[in-house]
């Protein structure tokens, strides 16, 4: 088998060298849950993938070499926690495949971003296992016997910090009391940004998504901010918190499923941005990125018919 | 001047670098093979099967405006006039006149020689450009007797010196050889069209050419300008651009602005033509690509490829591909026995490589960041593929020119541009049909107006007529009385006498 290479599956080859920083960083706080989530991730999407390619029959070996599944599947499988149960992985990756990308054509024919339907469909019908973090590092063989259901998971894993602030603002009232900075969280975020300039500098994706993306969350945050200082968390935590940078550069940038004029872009991006923060805030939910991307998903068909550029001579 | 610019194209380092321009002058072939066809218009052939014909030789003439007349470009003997394949976008089969050389290179006699052409009037130049048979030599073959009698209010007269298909150096050449020519060349061109001014416009990677322009040129009505590399600056309405700041509007020509765009070889033909009195029968064809060393050939027209490449490059030819006109905006050459023509400005010789896989569109814009036209070349290859024209039209698929950028960029490597060519001729074959229908019913709703005209008319008469006999009838009993009275009067009076 000789793999076709081409600029497409280039592309996508570099997105995933550009993750590889942030999954280290998180490898490093939390072991190796994260590994193992990926492989389960990559194996099932090549799989599901193979399976959907031949009962469509298409070419299995160019479609999967593109590369486009496995970072669907890494996407996925990095944004969910890395103690989650073997078949999370599996249903989530399975379902964004099926559902996010084959029903629809195949590559370059889905509406919404794969890996965050994949996110949304796990969140809302297993939310018990998608709010399970990890608050140590785990060796491989912990790894193993929590994903694997061997052992008992509680001594190990916790609620992300945006939802434990969440919650602790409501019992509190204040958020002054508050120790809510996190080095693991951080760090992790700060991975993924050096990632994602690799990723500009190579000139992958544009400025045009992150850029717009991280002013809508910053004016969002620091409106909020000022209206209540007690109530709403600093803009630092929204930026260094959660997924906001694997979200800037990694999520929103997906060419597919984001608008393709550089205006509509920038509106694209800070809409996300000022939906991420509302959702975070007023939400239910303690991350907001999945459903921010999925609703500007939605619009990009308007925002791409009402952004078109000047033609020359019209 | 300043120097402008226009939105997207991309830089293209020339990839078959040479050292020294040259131009080397072809062989004679031993047969040639005209097209007749030109622009719109269709010279007719003015010569027959076993004529034999000199160097120079009007072997089709004008027909209407739009023509320009053809001349062999060898002596000869005419072999046969049938349709033969040119290496044409359009893929048609053209009118042509094959003449088998007979070796010796016989001229008509054409007694030129430094002629003031200000003593000509303008008509009488437009003529001698049209007889002989000088068509724009970049790429369109637009008949240059038509521009530049067209044009309205003639300010600017650009030379496209740009040359902006990678790899393409005819036009260089010309600029390094025949400076003083192409500057004599424009300035009957300037006389011709009555413009203020002129610009060569010529990309700053051609620095030889331009100081040998700059150092022949004496006229201050002429303005030698750089401008960047860059690729599609070539094109007429975005060199305008570049150069002016000027936005031809779609749908527009620059004529209509006052403004004219010549080529550099198109400049030299007019040249010719009017001071040396020699019809277009050669141009310069740079040979280039990776499988041959690049050069510049002074070629007979109606020469085939494989006489060029033959002399280009004697290695063996089974395992190159070729390409006519330019990498990017040319046409692969299927036959290399079909003949070099008037805008054939180069031919590529590469070495085979496979093709590209194509996949699928991932929607990530590099297209619509280079086309120089502001089009979105992702979202019409969308509809052009789901056959949704309509929608593509909406898109101004119109205004492609067709210069393939998208299809340079696209990591997927889409053909986009074949996509949009055929849309577009699908789209106007379409509106041609529609065009059909509507006038076919047009016709028809006349034809029942006019049945229908007639009946009413028809009836008008008849009732006309049936007035007139009435009125003759009454008419006739009036006369048929008067008489019986004026009979019966007489009566009484011979009664009474």
């Amino acid at each position: 088998m000789t793999l076709i290479l081409s600029s497409t599956s280039w592309m996508m080859r570099q997105v995933i060298y550009a993750l590889m920083l942030g999954i280290v960083v998180s490898y490093y706080f939390f072991g190796w849950g994260i590994v193992l989530q990926i492989v389960l991730g990559v194996i099932t999407a090549i799989a599901v993938e193979s399976a959907f390619l031949a009962l469509r029959r298409r070419d299995i070996i160019s479609s999967i070499s593109d590369g486009s599944i496995i970072l669907t599947a890494i996407l996925l499988a990095i944004s969910i926690p890395s103690i989650a149960p073997w078949w999370v992985i599996i249903v989530g990756v399975s379902f964004a495949i099926i559902f996010g990308k084959q029903l629809y054509g195949g590559l370059g024919n889905n509406l919404f971003n794969p890996a965050m339907l994949g996110y949304v469909f796990l969140l809302i019908s297993y939310p018990l296992q998608m709010s399970t973090w990890p608050i140590n590092f785990l060796s491989f063989n912990q790894a193993l016997e929590v994903v694997f259901n061997l052992s008992n998971i509680d001594a190990m894993s916790g609620a992300t910090k945006l939802d434990e602030i969440k919650n602790s603002l409501s019992l509190l009232g204040s958020i002054q009391q508050l120790e809510i900075y996190l080095p693991s969280q951080a760090w992790i975020n700060a991975g993924f940004f050096l990632g994602g300039l690799y990723l500009l500098f190579r000139k992958i994706i544009s400025w045009h998504i992150p850029v717009s993306f991280l002013v809508g969350i910053v004016i969002t945050s620091v409106l909020l901010w000022i209206s209540n200082v007690d109530l709403y968390i600093p803009i630092q935590n929204h930026i260094m918190l959660g997924g906001t940078m694997l979200g800037a550069f990694f999520i929103a940038t997906d060419p597919v499923s984001s608008s393709t004029t550089l205006k509509g872009r920038i509106i694209y991006g800070f809409l996300i941005g000022v939906l991420i923060v509302i959702i975070r805030t007023f939400g239910g939910y303690p991350d907001g990125i999945a459903f921010a991307v999925l609703l500007m998903n939605m619009t990009v068909p308007l925002i791409d018919v009402y952004t078109q550029p000047k033609v020359f001579g019209k | 001047m300043g120097n402008y610019s226009f939105n997207g194209g991309i830089v293209i380092k020339n990839p078959y670098l040479v050292n020294k321009v040259e131009i080397i002058q072809a062989s004679l072939p031993k047969k040639i093979i005209l097209p007749l066809q030109k622009f719109d218009g269709n010279a007719k052939p003015c010569v027959s099967v076993g004529d034999y014909v000199l160097v120079g030789q009007v072997v089709a003439s004008i027909e209407n405006g739009f023509d320009v007349s053809s001349h062999s470009s060898i002596s000869g003997v005419v072999l046969s006039i049938d349709t033969q394949d040119i290496a044409h976008k359009s893929g048609f089969k053209f009118q042509c006149i094959t003449i088998k050389s007979d070796g010796e290179d016989k001229w008509i006699d054409n007694k030129g020689g430094n002629v003031d052409f200000l003593h000509y009037s303008k008509e009488t130049l437009v003529g001698i450009v049209q007889k002989s048979g000088i068509v724009g030599m970049g790429g369109a073959g637009f008949p240059t007797h038509v521009k530049i009698s067209k044009v309205l209010n003639c300010h600017t007269l650009i030379i496209n010196g740009t040359e902006c298909e990678p790899g393409v150096m005819c036009d260089d050449a010309l600029m390094q050889f025949y400076p003083k020519e192409i500057i004599l060349g424009v300035e009957i061109l300037l006389y011709i069209c009555g413009a203020v001014r002129a610009i060569i416009a010529i990309e700053d990677d051609k620095q030889a050419a331009y100081q040998a322009l700059l150092t022949f040129n004496r006229n201050d009505r002429i303005n030698i300008n750089q401008i960047p590399t860059k690729y599609t600056s070539g094109a007429e309405k975005l060199l305008i651009k570049a150069l002016l700041d000027i936005e031809i509007l779609s749908g527009s020509f620059a004529i209509n602005e006052g403004i004219i765009c010549q080529n550099i070889s198109t400049t030299k033909a007019v040249f010719d033509a009017v001071i040396n009195h020699k019809p277009l029968v050669s141009r310069i064809v740079t040979v280039t690509g990776n499988g041959v060393y690049p050069n510049n050939f002074e070629v007979r027209l109606g020469t085939s490829f494989e006489h060029l490449i033959s002399m280009a490059s004697p290695t063996n030819t089974k395992e190159h591909s070729y390409r006519t006109g330019g990498m990017m905006m040319g046409i692969d050459v299927v036959d290399i026995n079909m003949p070099i023509v008037k805008t054939t400005s180069a031919i590529f010789i590469n070495n085979k490589v496979p093709e590209p896989i194509v996949q699928e569109c991932i929607r990530c814009g590099q297209c619509s960041e280079v086309c120089p036209i502001g089009l979105l070349p992702q979202q019409l290859y969308w509809y052009v593929k789901s056959k949704n024209f309509e929608k593509a039209l909406n898109y101004n698929l119109p205004d492609c020119i067709e210069c393939a950028c998208c299809d340079y960029v696209c990591p997927s490597h889409i053909p986009l541009v074949s996509y949009f060519s055929f849309a577009k001729m699908f789209s106007k074959q379409q509106t041609i049909e529609k065009n059909k229908v509507n006038s076919a019913r047009e016709r028809f709703k006349y034809r029942e107006h006019r049945l229908e005209r007639n009946k009413l008319e028809r009836a008008q008469i008849m009732l006309d007529k049936k007035k007139a006999l009435k009125e003759k009838m009454v008419k006739e009993q009036f006369q048929k009385q008067k008489i019986t009275e004026t009979i019966q009067r007489l009566k009484q009076a011979k009664d009474k006498i």
